[in-house]
C-alpha cells in the first residue's frame, strides 16, 4: 500500500484535549490527503473513570469531520493502540499527554514509551497540553516564584537567627514550618519541596548548635526535614481540597445554568425565540452581550436586534475559519475578532449559525468560562437543529399528505373523467360511421355528447376551484352587499342550467348587508341547491336566511333521506360520497362550499331538518356595521 | 339557410385549433362570413384590412396579451367585441369590459349561447347607431327622451339616483355594465370603489321593477363583474 494512502490514527479519550487531537489529526489528514481514523481504547482499568458520554461526543465530532471511528478493548492503552496501528497500517499515530499534577508524573509518558519500545512502523506524534495558567490562583513567572521562595526562606532564617540558641529546634521549627507552608501555598508544591530541603540545609549550617558543625546531628536534621516536607504536603492537600471544592461549585453553577438554558430553549418555537433565550441567558451568566448570526446569502442575519459592527466577514469566509479543522489557534477557545468572540453553532450534522459574544469588560472573559460557553453553544446549536429537523419532518409530512390526496384524487377522477369521455368518444364514433341512423337516434347521441361534456366541464371546474381555494390562489374578495342579490344570481344560474327551480325562498326584507364574495357565495348556493334537488327531486326545498347578533345565518333545507349523524361532518370532506347516493357528483360540491365559507371566516354544518330531511346551515360573520350610505339616500 | 347578399363579417381571434374548428362552421352555418386568426398580430392585421362587424377575441393568445389587442382595436373601432375567456377569471372579465369589450363568454360555452350573445351584440350596435330612446320588454318600458318609466302600463316613480342607474343600464341594454362603469356614471368619479352603494340601489330598483326581487328577470347580476339589463327574457 502506498504511504500516502495509509491512514492517520488518533487516540481519543474523554478529556477536552481530544478536540485538539481531532483538529491536529484532521489537518494532518487533509495535508497528506489521507484517510483518518479516530480510535478509543477501552481498558479494563480505565473503564470506570472514563466519561463514556463525553467519549461519544468526541467520536461523533471526529466522524462529522470525516473520520472513521473505531472502538477496541485491550488490557492496556499501549497494547490496544499498537494492535490498531498494525491492523490499520497507519502512517501516523497521534496521542495526547497530560501534564501531571505531580512533578514526577511528567518524567515520562508510559504509553508513548511503551509504544516506542514495541517498534511500530508508524511515526508517533505526542501532543502536550498547553500549560494551564488558570490552575494556579495567581499566575507568577518561575523566576518570581523562586525569588519569592528564597526571600521567605531568608526572612525565616533571619528571624531564627535572632532567637536564643540553646535547644532552639523547638523554637526554629515553627518559623520554618510557616515559611514552607506559605511557599507551598503560594507557589506550588515543587518549590515547597525545594524550600524544605533548602530550609534543612540552612538550619544545619547556620542555626544548629554548635554552629557550622559538619556532622553529628542527623536525627535532628531528619526530623526537621520530615516536618517541613509534611507541612508542604498538608498544604498541598488542602490546596487540592480547596480546588476540588471550587471545581464542584463551578460544576454546580454550570449544571444549573445549562439546565436553565436548556429549559428555555426547549420551549422555543422559532430561531428568533432561541436567539432571544440564548442572549438572555448568556447575558445573565457571563455578563456579556450575545447574538446568534444566521448566514443569509452573503450577509448575516443577526438576532436579537441588528448587529452593531458591520465589518464582519461574510459567511463564506467566517464559516470556514470557525470550522474545527481549518481554523487557526486552539479549538478549545473561541475565535476572537474585533473585540468580540465567535463560536460555531454546530449540531450533529452541520453548522446552524454563529454565536457572537461581546464581553462587557474590555479584558474579555475569564479563561475557564469558555468551557461553559462552549456547552451553551452546543445546546443552542442542538436546539436550532431540533427546529430544523422538526420543520423538515413537517415538510415531509405535508408532502406525504399531498401525495396521498393526489392519489385519492387521481383514483376518484380517473373514473369520473373516463366515463363521460368514453360515452362522448363512442357516440361521436357511431355518428361518424353509421349512415343508416334514423333522426331520433342521431339526436339522442348528440344530446348525450352535450350532456356528458357538460358533466366533464362541471367536474373540471369544481376541481380547479377547490385547488385554487385550498392553495390560497383564490381569495374571498369581500364586499358589503345584500344577500338577496347573491340568491337571485344563484337561482338564475341554476335555472339556466337545469330548468325551473321549485324552491321556497324566505328572505326578510330587513336583512342587513353582509360582507361576502358574490361570485364564490353564488357557487356555494348553486352547489347546495343542486344537491338538494338531486337528493330530493321535486320536493319542498327551502332557502331561508335570518340575522343574529354578530352573524348572518343561511339555510338550505331539503326533504331527502337525510344524513346519518356519524357522517354529518364527513360529507364536507373531499371525494366523500354518501353510501348509496348513486351516480352524479364526485363528492366535491360540499368540500368547495366549506372551503369558500371558511375563506369568509364562517362556519358550515349539516343538521337534521325538523320533519325529515337535511338542512345545511351557514353562519357568516357580521363584523360591525356596514359602511354608511351615500348622501341623498331616500 | 341561404346566405344574404351582404353577409356580416365576424373575425375569430382564437389560438386553439379545436375551438376554431367548432366556431367556423357554427358561424358560417348562420350566414356570417367568418375570418380567422390564430395570433394577436394576425388578428390585428385582419381587423385592419377587413374591418369586421364583430370580433370574437380570446384573451389567452400566444404572442400577445388579448387585453392589448382589445386596447388597440378600441383605438380605432367602435364595432362590438366579444371576449372568450377561461372560466372564473372575473378580474380579467372586468378589465376587458372596462376596456371597452361588449360582452364575454366563459369557456366552455354552447353554440346556442354563443349565437344569442352575438345577435344581441350586433343588434345593440345597430340600435346605438339609430339612437333609439325607447326600450321595452317583459312589461317594462323606459323612455329616455321623456324620462318615463312604466311597468305593465303603470307609471313607476323612481328617485333621481335610481333613475340615473336605470338610465345607465338601459343605454347598455343587453350588455354587461361593470360595477366601476356604473359607479362612475351614476355617482361621478368619486363613486368608484363604493360598490355597496350600487348594490343597495340595485336592490331598490329590483323591488320597484321586478315581480320577485329574489328571482330577477330583468336586472341580472353577473357575480363579481356587474349587472346586465335583460328585457328580452320572460317577464
Amino acid at each position: 500500500m502506498d504511504a500516502s494512502t495509509r491512514p492517520i490514527l488518533v487516540a481519543l479519550g474523554s478529556e477536552a484535549r481530544a478536540l485538539r487531537l481531532i483538529q491536529a489529526a484532521c489537518r494532518l489528514a487533509r495535508e497528506r490527503n489521507a484517510p483518518w481514523i479516530a480510535a478509543h481504547v477501552e481498558t479494563t482499568a480505565g473503564a470506570a473513570t472514563e466519561d463514556e458520554e463525553q467519549v461519544q461526543v468526541w467520536m461523533q465530532e471526529a466522524q462529522r469531520l470525516g473520520a472513521e471511528t473505531r472502538r477496541v478493548r485491550a488490557p492496556t492503552l499501549a497494547q490496544g493502540l499498537a494492535d490498531l496501528t498494525r491492523g490499520t497500517r497507519a502512517q501516523v499515530l497521534l496521542l495526547g499527554r497530560s501534564r501531571g499534577r505531580w512533578p514526577w508524573a511528567r518524567l515520562g509518558h508510559a504509553t508513548a514509551d511503551e509504544l516506542l519500545r514495541r517498534g511500530l512502523d508508524a511515526s508517533l506524534v505526542v501532543l502536550d497540553d498547553p500549560p494551564e495558567a488558570a490552575w494556579a490562583g495567581a499566575p507568577a513567572s518561575p523566576f518570581g516564584a523562586t525569588a519569592g521562595a528564597f526571600l521567605v526562606l531568608g526572612a525565616c532564617t533571619g528571624l531564627a537567627w535572632l532567637l536564643p540558641r540553646e535547644g532552639n529546634l523547638s523554637l526554629v521549627l515553627p518559623i520554618y514550618l510557616l515559611g514552607v507552608a506559605l511557599i507551598a501555598h503560594r507557589w506550588g508544591q515543587g518549590l515547597g519541596v525545594l524550600a524544605s530541603a533548602l530550609g534543612t540545609l540552612l538550619y544545619n549550617f547556620l542555626l544548629e548548635t554548635p554552629r557550622f558543625s559538619q556532622g553529628g546531628h542527623w536525627p535532628n536534621l531528619l526530623f526537621f526535614l520530615a516536618m517541613l516536607l509534611a507541612a508542604q504536603l498538608v498544604m498541598g492537600l488542602l490546596r487540592r481540597l480547596r480546588l476540588q471544592a471550587r471545581e464542584v461549585q463551578r460544576r454546580e453553577f454550570h449544571t444549573a445554568s445549562l439546565y436553565l438554558l436548556g429549559r428555555a430553549l426547549a420551549r422555543s418555537q422559532s430561531p428568533e425565540e432561541i436567539a432571544l433565550s440564548a442572549a438572555e441567558h448568556i447575558g445573565r451568566t457571563f455578563k456579556a452581550g450575545a447574538w446568534v448570526l444566521f448566514p443569509e446569502g452573503e450577509t448575516w442575519r443577526s438576532l436579537p436586534g441588528s448587529l452593531a459592527d458591520h465589518d464582519l466577514p461574510p459567511p463564506s469566509e467566517l464559516g470556514p475559519s470557525l470550522d474545527l479543522a481549518a481554523r487557526q489557534g486552539d479549538p478549545l477557545e473561541p475565535l476572537p475578532l474585533g473585540g468580540a468572540f465567535y463560536l460555531s453553532l454546530t449540531g450533529t450534522d452541520r453548522c446552524e449559525g454563529v454565536l457572537r459574544i461581546l464581553p462587557a469588560e474590555a479584558g474579555g472573559l475569564p479563561p475557564r468560562t469558555w468551557e461553559l460557553l462552549m456547552a451553551f453553544a452546543a445546546q443552542i446549536a442542538l436546539a436550532l437543529e431540533r427546529l430544523r429537523w422538526l420543520e423538515e419532518a413537517r415538510q415531509a409530512q405535508l408532502e406525504r399528505e399531498t401525495e396521498r390526496l393526489r392519489n385519492t384524487l387521481l383514483g376518484a377522477i380517473g373514473h369520473d373523467l373516463r366515463t363521460p369521455l368514453a360515452a362522448i368518444h363512442g357516440a361521436a364514433g357511431t355518428l361518424l360511421l353509421t349512415d343508416g341512423l334514423d333522426e331520433p337516434a342521431r339526436r339522442d347521441l348528440l344530446a348525450m355528447i352535450q350532456d356528458e361534456s357538460e358533466r366533464l366541464a362541471h367536474l373540471l371546474g369544481n376541481l380547479l376551484d377547490l385547488t385554487r381555494l385550498e392553495s390560497g390562489v383564490l381569495q374571498a374578495q369581500k364586499e358589503w352587499q345584500p344577500l338577496e342579490e347573491v340568491v337571485g344570481s344563484a337561482l338564475g344560474r341554476l335555472e339556466r342550467r337545469e330548468g325551473p327551480v321549485p324552491i321556497h325562498v324566505d328572505l326578510p326584507p330587513d336583512l342587513p348587508l353582509v360582507p361576502l364574495d358574490a361570485a364564490l357565495m353564488e357557487q356555494v348556493l348553486v352547489n347546495l341547491l343542486a344537491n338538494a334537488r338531486r337528493h330530493a327531486p321535486g320536493r319542498d326545498v327551502a332557502l331561508r336566511a335570518w340575522s343574529e347578533p354578530g352573524r348572518l345565518c343561511l339555510e338550505v333545507a331539503d326533504r331527502g333521506p337525510g344524513i346519518p349523524e356519524a357522517l354529518r361532518e364527513r360529507v364536507f370532506e373531499k371525494f366523500f360520497r354518501l353510501p348509496g347516493s348513486g351516480e352524479g357528483g364526485v363528492g366535491l360540491g360540499l368540500a368547495i362550499c366549506r372551503a369558500i365559507v371558511q375563506a369568509h371566516g364562517g362556519g358550515i354544518q349539516a343538521v337534521e331538518r325538523p320533519g325529515g330531511g337535511t338542512a345545511i346551515r351557514i353562519d357568516l360573520p357580521l363584523p360591525g356595521d356596514p359602511p354608511a350610505l351615500p348622501e341623498g339616500t331616500p | 339557410m341561404t346566405a344574404p347578399a351582404n353577409p356580416l363579417r365576424i373575425l375569430v381571434v382564437e389560438d386553439e385549433p379545436a375551438l376554431r374548428r367548432f366556431l367556423v362552421p357554427t358561424l358560417a352555418g348562420q350566414g356570417y362570413q367568418v375570418l380567422t386568426a390564430a395570433t394577436a398580430a394576425e388578428g390585428l392585421a385582419q381587423a385592419r384590412s377587413h374591418n369586421p362587424d364583430l370580433v370574437l377575441l380570446d384573451l389567452g393568445l400566444p404572442d400577445q396579451d388579448g387585453m392589448e389587442v382589445l386596447r388597440q382595436l378600441r383605438a380605432w373601432s367602435r364595432r362590438p367585441i366579444v371576449i372568450l375567456s377561461a372560466r372564473n377569471q372575473e378580474r380579467d372579465k372586468v378589465r376587458a369590459l372596462d376596456h371597452g369589450a361588449d360582452d364575454y363568454l366563459a369557456k366552455p360555452f354552447g353554440a346556442a349561447e354563443l349565437l344569442a350573445r352575438l345577435r344581441a351584440a350586433l343588434r345593440r350596435a345597430v340600435q346605438t347607431e339609430a339612437g333609439d330612446s325607447v326600450v321595452a320588454g317583459g312589461g317594462l318600458r323606459v323612455d329616455l327622451a321623456r324620462r318615463d318609466v312604466s311597468l305593465d302600463g303603470r307609471p313607476v316613480h323612481l328617485t333621481a339616483l335610481e333613475y340615473r342607474l336605470l338610465e345607465a343600464l338601459v343605454r347598455r341594454h343587453g350588455k354587461v355594465a361593470t360595477h366601476a362603469q356604473l359607479l362612475v356614471e351614476v355617482w361621478g368619479p368619486g363613486g368608484a370603489g363604493n360598490t355597496h352603494y350600487l348594490r343597495i340601489y340595485m336592490a331598490m330598483l329590483r323591488r320597484k321593477l321586478e315581480a320577485d326581487p329574489a328571482r330577477p328577470r330583468h336586472f341580472i347580476t353577473e357575480p363579481g363583474v356587474g349587472y346586465r339589463l335583460d328585457l328580452d327574457g320572460p317577464g
